[in-house]
């Protein structure tokens, strides 16, 4: 566990999330989520379909607003604002179906995911002046390097529309775009959906690396057990928008509440 | 080095004689047209009798100079154009081929612009265009021609490789000139004899046809550095160090088919040389020399009447500013707006108000009517920034909605905003409207009078500044959040975009352009109504945006052309025919009126606009020049079907999440 070694954070929780309810009319989505996620841990949050997993991500992320509860990010409430904003206060996430701009070059992608760090307004986009001139060059070298923590194939193909990329590299092109922003917390909503196993292992090295070597706090959605199994500090689970479980890996392994309600089933369809 | 490079890409030398008759034959036959059937060479002689040997011609010294300026420049354009093609042909193209196309999309527009005037010209070349395009598609499909450049010859050249193409164009150019210069000799020669040629131009003729190689050389020496440019050189490959650090070449090699074909037009050697990009730059630079140069060399090539045909002009200017603002709207943020017109009203009353008696009558504060011109300048900031302010009222309510809805609502606003202008009659004089508009003001300028030039230089100096600040804004971190949007919401709001300033921006933006359109309209037109903003002028609008080309820049310019010709040229000019008793016109406008009475073509415009906006949807949903972005995005769906990626309501807003699907 790395648990507070991220300098300014180590009072609390990079992510706090109290009592997070979200319903939908009569269905209840989520209900009474408790979940902390501290400074460079990687957690995962697993369970089966519909259990709730991508909404908590929509709430944390603004794209949704909880029905009740609270969502913190190193200390200060996050409800309520819009996704553009939540973006800025540091969480950055990628989608399960992933949702790249697809008729914009993977360049212009990582560009946009770099928005809200740019400043130039109207005024300076039309007369182009030497701040914004220097701004855009800066934005250019950047998106290349975030490019370029995923080796050189995504480099070599900057000027490529994202629609014509693998599975695999659409999915780093999406992660490449949420660092744009310079987040403390990523969201990667099942980040190795859809691979195959030399992929999912690629994906498996790079999650590790964005907390390695960029410091990030990462919370992921994740299917596959190998993986949440291999890579998390710490496992939630989810059923029927209940958290009915979180620990260590180990721990989740032999939880029999766990066991019943999610591997229980894997188990009895693999026979 | 030169291994680098496979042999068809780089002819060998004795090839080079093919190569250059290839393209002297190409670009001499509609040049020599252009010189000796139409007015080329009548205009020299009137500039040089005019300006050298003091002949007194019908024209008057300022109008010989501009004519001869545009002479000049628009010869030694074509001769460097000829340089630059010799040099960037890869070869890989049939003469045949190559020929054809000179034929179809060169030969012919000159000829029918000869016969039968600019617009209808070019719009009867249009017609042959579609048909060449649809047949030759035809043919294509049939016997599996793959047509289109591909990066089959990306190589990168070596110096001397480079040397070489630079002798090609310094070849071409020479050569070309040479023809030109051989070319004309013999018809002037055939002139004198017959009694044509006055003997003082003989001097010129000798002159000319001495110069003419000697300007060849140098001239195809500069395309050659304009095709050189764009080849991969080989020093800026090899050296990749460091994951971020890839070369060009490289970068081209690992593209797909369809991104490859766009990159393709960039580069040096090129199967299509005739619309690469650096083609592209020399046709740039023709149409400015023409459209600055117009008005002088105007009744040179089309007679008289060039009053009436610049004040024309001058209208369908503002068709193409109000064409790239509402462009803004729906072509890069994707947000259908139904009543455009409105911010063209609001754009046209504010000027109207203030620069007629009208603001004295309102405010007591009387400015006299001599001076009140040069108020046109700021007031063309204020009208702009007034439109604008109304684009970001009418943005604000529409934010939550989504497509259709949207389109409501503007709908609505386009509709509003005219009755209101027609109800306020103590300010805006009601259905009256109001008259006595003040024409702008400048030192030694005169836009009240009847010369229609400086109306068309201002609209020229409009656009231009109107497309330059469109091309800056689509281009900037405004304009990729604008595509984000358009793309999806939720991943553009994910990503940082803020969806309601930059949506507002959008409207914003559209308007100021239209306000902009307004004040020259009003000032131009001295006089304005409420009933001349309808839901049909919106519509029209719109039409020139989708006919041409959704998204494009270019696109939308030819698109406010193509329509106000139709609109003011071309159904006037069927109902000119139909009154000829002569014309076949006229036995089928009087069958209509048979059955439908008082039937005239003026009248069945929107009909018209109609069926051109059927077939253009149908036969190129792209229209006429399309955004790579929008041609990729038709094709795709195509395939896959339409993709949702807007939403009724912003996220985080209460009732956002009915909208959405439940993971």
């Amino acid at each position: 566990m790395n648990m507070g070694q991220a300098g300014q954070y180590t009072n609390g929780p990079m992510l706090k999330l109290a009592h997070v309810t979200k319903t939908f009319g009569g269905l209840t989505a989520v209900q009474d989520v408790d979940l902390e996620v501290w400074p460079r841990e990687i957690v995962s949050i697993i369970g089966p379909n519909g259990a709730g997993k991508t909404t908590v991500f929509n709430v944390i992320t603004g794209i949704y607003r909880p029905t009740t509860g609270d969502i913190a990010l190193a200390g200060s409430s996050v409800v309520g604002l819009t996704p553009d904003k939540v973006l800025v206060r540091g969480i950055a996430r990628t989608f399960q179906n992933i949702r790249l701009f697809n008729n914009m070059t993977v360049l212009e992608n990582v560009l946009v995911g770099q928005h809200s760090q740019l400043r130039a307004g109207v005024l300076g986009a039309l007369f182009n002046t030497p701040r914004v001139k220097h701004e855009e060059a800066e934005a250019r070298k950047r998106a290349i390097e975030l490019l370029g923590f995923f080796g050189p194939a995504l480099v070599e193909r900057q000027d490529e529309y994202v629609m014509n990329l693998s599975y695999a590299e659409r999915r780093r092109v999406e992660i490449a775009r949420a660092l744009g922003a310079k987040p403390k917390l990523l969201l990667l909503d099942e980040p190795t959906a859809g691979m195959n196993e030399a992929e999912t292992l690629d994906a498996v090295k790079y999650v590790l690396r964005l907390r390695d070597e960029l410091q990030l706090t990462i919370l992921l959605i994740e299917h596959k057990l190998t993986v949440t199994m291999g890579i998390s500090d710490r496992i939630a689970v989810l059923d029927y928008g209940r958290k009915i479980a979180e620990g260590l890996p180990e721990e989740i392994r032999r939880n029999e509440q766990v066991i019943a309600a999610y591997l229980g089933k894997a188990a009895q369809a693999d026979q | 080095m030169s291994t680098l490079i496979s042999p068809h890409v780089l002819l060998a030398v004795r090839d080079n004689r093919q190569l250059l008759l290839k393209w002297i034959v190409a670009l001499l036959v509609p040049l020599a047209v252009f010189t000796f059937l139409w007015n080329g060479e009548a205009m020299a002689n009137q500039v040089l009798l005019g300006l050298f040997v003091g002949v007194s011609t019908s024209f008057d010294t300022i109008t010989l100079i501009f004519a001869a300026i545009f002479v000049v420049v628009f010869y030694a354009v074509i001769i460097t154009l000829s340089g630059y093609l010799v040099a960037a042909d890869s070869g890989q193209r049939s003469v045949v081929d190559l020929w054809l196309d000179v034929l179809v999309y060169i030969l012919v527009p000159l000829f029918l612009v000869i016969g039968t005037g600019l617009i209808i010209g070019l719009a009867l070349a249009a017609l042959v265009w579609a048909i060449y395009l649809y047949v030759r598609s035809r043919v294509f499909t049939k016997r599996t021609i793959k047509s289109g450049a591909m990066l089959s010859e990306l190589a990168v050249l070596a110096e001397e490789q480079r040397g070489e193409l630079m002798r090609r164009a310094v070849l071409g150019g020479f050569w070309f000139a040479t023809a030109f210069a051989v070319v004309s000799l013999v018809l002037d020669l055939i002139f004198y004899v017959v009694g044509q040629l006055p003997d003082i131009l003989l001097v010129w003729v000798v002159l000319r046809t001495i110069l003419l190689p000697i300007v060849g050389y140098f001239l195809g020496y500069v395309g050659g550095l304009a095709a050189v440019r764009r080849t991969i050189a080989a020093k800026t490959n090899g050296n990749g160090r460091g994951v971020t650090n890839v070369s060009k070449k490289r970068r081209l090699e690992v593209l797909s088919t369809a991104r490859a074909l766009e990159e393709a037009k960039d580069l040096v050697p090129n199967d299509l040389p005739l619309s690469s990009t650096g083609a592209q730059r020399f046709y740039l630079l023709l149409l400015t020399a023409f459209i600055l140069f117009y008005p002088f060399i105007d009744p040179f090539l089309f007679g008289p009447g060039t009053g009436g045909r610049l004040a024309g002009y001058g209208d369908a200017g503002y068709y193409v500013i109000l064409a790239l603002g509402l462009n803004i709207v729906v072509g890069f943020a994707g947000l259908l707006d139904l009543g455009y017109v409105a911010f063209f009203a609001i754009g046209s009353y504010t000027w109207a108000i203030f620069g007629s008696t009208q603001w004295g009558l309102l405010t007591g504060l009387t400015i006299p009517l001599n001076t009140i011109g040069w108020y046109f300048w700021p007031m063309l900031l204020v009208t702009a920034l007034v439109a604008a302010f109304f684009g970001l009222l009418l943005g604000a309510p529409t934010l939550r909605l989504r497509g259709d809805y949207l389109a409501i609502v503007t709908l609505g606003f386009g509709e509003i905003v005219p009755v209101i202008f027609l109800e306020l009659d103590q300010y805006t004089n009601g259905a009256n409207g109001i008259v006595g508009v003040q024409s702008p003001h400048l030192f030694g300028v005169d836009w009240s009078g009847f010369t229609p030039g400086p109306y068309y230089y201002l609209i020229v100096v409009l656009i231009v500044l109107v497309i330059f600040a469109n091309i800056r804004l689509r281009d900037s971190r405004l304009g990729r959040a604008w595509v984000a949007i358009r793309e999806d919401e939720i991943a553009a709001a994910s990503s940082g975009v803020n969806l309601v300033n930059t949506k507002l921006l959008a409207f914003a933006a559209g308007a100021f352009f239209s306000g902009i359109a307004g004040a020259y309209h009003s000032a131009k037109l001295g006089s304005i109504t409420p009933d001349s903003f309808s839901f049909g002028d919106s519509v029209i609008y719109l039409a020139m945006v989708v006919i041409g080309g959704i998204g494009s820049i270019p696109g939308v310019i030819v698109g406010a052309l193509t329509v106000y010709a139709i609109n003011q040229f071309i159904l006037a000019q069927l109902d000119t025919l139909a009154a000829d008793p002569a014309s076949f016109l006229h036995a089928v406008s009087a069958a209509i009126v048979q059955v439908f009475p008082g039937f005239t073509f003026g009248n069945v415009r929107n009909l018209v606009f109609g069926v051109i906006l059927v077939i253009v949807m149908i036969f190129r949903p792209e229209g006429f020049i399309p955004s790579a972005r929008r041609k990729r995005e038709l094709r795709r769906k195509e395939e896959e079907g339409p993709e949702v990626g807007s939403l009724d309501v912003v996220p985080g807003a209460p009732g956002f999440e009915s909208e959405m699907r439940i993971e």
